[in-house]
């Protein structure tokens, strides 16, 4: 009587809460796609993407960072004991420009797409869930 | 004494999932003394942080790149107590531990010198101001 009692305790305790919190726009793939390096110039690139979310200089040269990031947190209450997940995955990048402004090199990690709500005993981030959300990215031409 | 306070004693596991890993095999194609700096961001995407390294008296410097990432999981417990004069609560958390971490540090000609893996805190510098060689140029 007692177990079935607590069970129930337990039931009505029990919740859930899903929260998502996006910093900065998602970056623009076909934008990065147009950069040349050793064409394009540091003014093309904050007019395309605007303003840096940091810029660091490297002797002469100097480089600039761009990034949003987008959390997913999950989180399940039973009374005394509760689950929690967080998931947070990054558009990011950076990009190197000589003495002169001019581009240098660039790399980027688009992954923002790839953020999901689970709990902690859950596996996400399996290359075929990538894939799949890749994929769907690249149809939206982001 | 703290017994007779009423309180309230949760367990929670929790789990954080931050950035993608580096692992050394993405680094096997990579050769010290050779790789460039754009054959590095290729093969690994967009660094966490970029700090100046090695900066010369003419302003000839080189850069570290740092990735970071994290999975970790593990218990916590917090403990509340308190009436209307006091109160307050002790947490524990067993997830916040130092972040993996992998950093790479390019010459002044932007090619690879050496790699390491370490946790953030160990491997980013604990000052990142800019050389002062600009300053000293224009004095």
């Amino acid at each position: 009587m007692l177990r079935r009692t607590s069970a129930a305790s337990l039931l009505l305790l029990a919740s859930c809460a899903l929260g998502r919190q996006d910093v900065n726009e998602p970056i623009d793939g076909a934008a990065l796609r147009a950069f040349q390096p050793g064409a394009t110039k540091a003014a093309e690139v904050v007019a395309a993407l605007g303003a840096p979310t940091e810029v660091v200089q490297l002797g002469r040269r100097s480089a600039y960072r761009y990034d949003a990031t987008r959390t997913k947190s999950s989180a399940l209450f039973l009374g005394v004991i509760n689950f929690g997940n967080q998931d947070a995955r990054q558009d990011r990048v950076w990009l190197f420009f000589d003495d002169k402004d001019v581009l240098l090199h660039y790399g980027a990690t688009l992954s923002t797409h790839r953020t999901q709500y689970a709990l902690p005993w859950e596996d996400v981030h399996e290359p075929e869930d990538h894939a799949a959300r890749d994929a769907k990215r690249a149809e939206s031409g982001r | 004494m703290l017994l007779a306070l009423p309180a309230c004693v949760t367990g929670s596991y929790d789990r954080v999932r931050l950035q993608e890993p580096v692992a050394e095999a993405d680094l096997a194609g990579l050769a010290p003394g050779r790789s460039s700096l754009g054959e590095c961001l290729q093969r690994l995407g967009a660094p966490w942080r970029v700090v100046e390294y090695d900066v010369d008296v003419d302003g000839n410097a080189g850069a570290a790149l740092l990735w970071t990432w994290r999975d970790a999981a593990g218990w916590g417990i917090e403990v509340q107590y308190g009436d209307e004069n006091l109160s307050g609560s002790v947490s524990y958390d067993a997830v916040t531990a130092e972040q993996p971490a992998c950093m790479l540090w390019f010459d002044h000609l932007l090619v690879l010198q050496r790699w390491r893996f370490g946790t953030a805190g160990d491997l980013l510098p604990r000052r990142q101001r800019p050389a002062p060689f600009a300053a000293a140029a224009g004095a």
